[in-house]
């Protein structure tokens, strides 16, 4: 059983899988705005000035106070640092008309560095540095540097630095080996729920990764050999997180949302519904916004409606419907189609580029209407003759002028239906109810109204027969109908007619015990354990002389006997042992007053050692004596 | 019948009073004291009821271990036993004597609560 259910499952996700992803995570408008705002903060050193400048101009705005800016940039600029050079040469390349002044020994040391000596980051840093500032490269001699230190440094940010340093270099340079880094890093990549496709050392890596990615294959000209799922699941991890721990991470984002909206190949596609997708007469339109993932609208995109199917009936209602374009969203018209109401199941394709990743899309979009009641009939039915002896017909929402009657011997019974107030279609909503309401006594009762199979809906009320649940209760009881459903957009509720029901055997009325649940419930008292009965104490007195007068007879006979204490050495040990034993008796009545075992024994153990000791040498001397007198 | 059983017990208490050494007869009222210290505590048991059931066991406990202690030493001070006692001296018998009985009321105060 549990292996045909893993093998159900397996199936299930495989042919889930057959369907295309769409993003389930992107930055909204809002998270943009977020980023802006990160990114935009003052800095106070060269490179928190280099991810603001830089990761603003990646997600297209332009940096504000560009001279000051510029200023800030040559004041920190540390010559002798590479990392500093970095820093400066692309943030002044960022800013329009910023250079910075290069000397011959900073060259000089930008060209040192590039060996297969210095670390991975700090060829990347140099090389950089060096096509950010205009200056020659070898890059050659940088392509084996670089091969070089990838067998050496094999971690994953390494291998995006050699990436990234690639895409500054000439296409002439043998980039082929450093271009299949590419494959073997997405192999590296942890696949989490089929969502998510992450480097283990984090976001901030797989972000850079991405952008380090596109940033050689668009240099060189080669696809990168990523799948459209496994792009979307970067894509999904990379804008999962909507608050940035750090400025670089804010600017590794940035950067990887910049190489997904602009590069030679892939082009993830989002698509989101403007408000809730709903649509209904008063508001026709399904509107779709169709952005990329820098939230800008893709306003040469093809929207296709391939198919829309009921949910309810699997009709298909829509095949290969296009939608119009209006100030950059997407409408379609779908009452046009005259769809019944309930929930619609929309396959949407965007074409009109060949980069375009992630463009089929489910969505589910809900048709409201408005439910009108008609051919509401109210009448009270005779149980022998079962011929309505008075038929109403109420309109929606009047209430009936003249109050029902029935007692034991009658029905009540109403009959309505239930219509699509603009088409006319017969409705079954979730929720038909008719409440009854006595006002005086604040009880309500409510049954279930059903529809048989014309769509007609019957409710009857058997007076004899339901009195328990209104507890026997005679009086005017205020008749509702109420209508709901997820697709109506006028829930109903109507107050039709006034009922009088007289029930038979009514007892008096015991109060209405209100079912108050939220009183104070009685006081628990709680009962001590009582103690148990004791004897009289005059009883317990006597057997205690009783059991304490044998110890008086014992005295007489010893007495009698003629035992004495005539032959007492007084020898110092004897004297010591009497004294001892003395004590461990005094002990023991000590202990059953006050102390626990552990004193007990403690004290025990030194009064026991001392009478040993005593009484040892008290009963050799006695021995001795005995043996004497033999 | 009645003749048999009052004779027996009178010529038992005459050869008792005569040939037991003083020494034993000593123990011997000791170990009646006990014995009746024992009875009492039982008869108020059956009497009035168990309520501190401990402290009537702890009681009657103390009783029967003292008494079989008794017993014991009675049995090896007895001159007529020597000769199954030989590593056994008097002295060496009432410090086991002693010993034992440090052991007894120790657990019985314990228990008397």
């Amino acid at each position: 059983m549990a292996l045909l259910r893993l093998v159900s499952l397996v199936v299930l996700v495989l042919a889930l899988g057959a369907h295309a992803l769409t993003p389930s995570h992107h930055l909204t408008p809002s998270d943009l705005v977020r980023l802006q705002d990160v990114l935009s903060q003052p800095y106070t050193d060269l490179k928190a000035a280099y991810l603001s400048i830089v990761g603003q101009s990646k997600l297209g705005l332009s940096v504000a106070g560009s001279n000051e800016a510029c200023d800030f940039i040559k004041s920190n600029l540390d010559p002798s640092s590479v990392e500093s050079l970095f820093y400066a040469a692309e943030a002044s390349q960022t800013i329009a008309s910023c250079e910075i002044p290069v000397s011959n020994e900073t060259r000089d040391l930008l060209h040192a560095t590039v060996s297969e000596d210095s670390t991975m980051s700090q060829i990347h840093q140099a090389v950089s540095a060096l096509s950010f500032l205009g200056l020659p490269l070898a890059s050659q001699e940088v392509v084996s540097a670089l091969k070089a230190r990838i067998s050496k440094e094999d971690n994953v940010l390494a291998i995006t630095l050699a990436l990234q340093t690639a895409s500054h270099l000439s296409q002439q340079a043998e980039l082929g080996e450093i271009l299949e880094e590419i494959e073997d890093l997405a192999a590296r990549l942890d696949d989490l729920g089929g969502v998510y496709l992450q480097f283990e050392e984090g976001l901030e890596v797989t972000a850079l990764f991405v952008s380090a990615a596109y940033a050689l294959s668009d240099h060189v000209g080669v696809e990168p050999p990523l799948k459209e799922d496994q792009v979307i699941q970067l894509l999904n991890s990379v804008f999962s997180k909507k608050s940035w721990d750090s400025l670089s991470e804010a600017f590794s984002v940035a950067s990887a949302a910049a190489a997904l909206a602009d590069n030679r190949f892939h082009k993830p596609v989002i698509v989101s519904a403007v408000g809730p997708a709903t649509v209904s007469h008063s508001q026709p339109l399904l509107q779709l916004q169709v952005m990329d993932v820098l939230c800008q609208s893709l306003s040469s995109a093809n929207v296709l409606v391939e198919t829309a199917t009921s949910a309810a009936t699997k009709a298909t209602i829509l095949s290969q419907t296009p939608f119009t374009q209006r100030d950059g969203i997407f409408q379609l018209n779908f009452m046009a189609s005259q769809p019944a109401s309930g929930y619609y199941q929309f396959s949407v394709a965007i074409s009109g580029d060949s980069r375009l990743v992630g463009n089929h899309i489910e969505l589910k979009v809900k048709v409201s209407t408005k439910v009108s009641i008609n051919n509401m009939d109210l009448s009270v039915v005779d149980k022998d003759q079962s011929i309505g002896t008075k038929t109403t017909r109420v309109e929606y929402p009047n209430k009936a002028k003249s109050s029902f009657i029935a007692d034991s011997h009658q029905n009540f019974a109403m009959s309505f239906q239930l219509v699509d107030e603009s088409t006319g279609v017969e409705l079954t909503p979730h929720q038909t109810f008719v409440r009854l309401h006595n006002q005086k006594t604040g009880q309500e009762v409510v049954f279930v109204a059903e529809p048989d199979s014309k769509n007609l809906y019957k409710f009857e009320l058997d007076t004899a027969e339901r009195k328990a649940e209104f507890d026997s209760i005679s009086g005017t009881y205020a008749l509702y109908l109420m209508v709901g459903d997820a697709t109506l957009e006028n829930p109903v509720l109507w107050n039709m007619a006034d009922i009088v029901l007289k029930f038979p055997d009514e007892e008096a009325p015991s109060a209405i015990q209100s079912k108050n649940l939220y009183v104070p419930k009685p006081e628990i008292q709680h009962l001590f354990r009582e103690p148990e009965r004791r004897p009289p104490t005059v009883l317990s007195n006597t057997f205690t002389a009783m059991v304490l007068s044998p110890f008086l007879l014992l005295l007489l006979l010893w007495f009698k006997l003629g035992a004495n204490v005539s032959n007492f050495s007084l020898s110092p040990s004897s004297v010591l042992f009497h004294v001892g034993h003395a004590a461990m008796l005094g002990l023991m009545y000590v202990y059953w007053t006050q102390l626990n075992m552990f004193q007990t024994l403690k004290y025990l153990a030194i009064i026991g050692s001392l009478t040993f000791l005593a009484g040892n040498r008290m009963l050799a001397q006695k021995a001795v004596k005995r043996l004497e007198r033999k | 019948m009645s003749n048999s059983v009052i004779s027996v017990i009178s010529r038992f208490l005459e050869e008792y009073t005569t040939s037991t050494p003083n020494k034993l007869k000593v123990v011997d009222a000791y170990l009646l004291y006990i014995l009746l210290t024992g009875a009492f505590q039982f008869l108020y048991c059956l009497l009035v009821g168990t309520f501190p059931f401990n402290s009537f066991l702890s009681g009657f406990i103390s009783c029967v271990g003292s008494f079989i202690l008794a017993v014991c030493l009675r049995i090896q001070i007895n001159p007529q036993n020597k000769g199954e006692f030989l590593t056994v001296s008097p002295e060496r018998a009432f410090a086991d004597f002693l010993f034992a009985h440090t052991v007894l009321h120790l657990v019985v105060v314990n228990f008397i609560g």
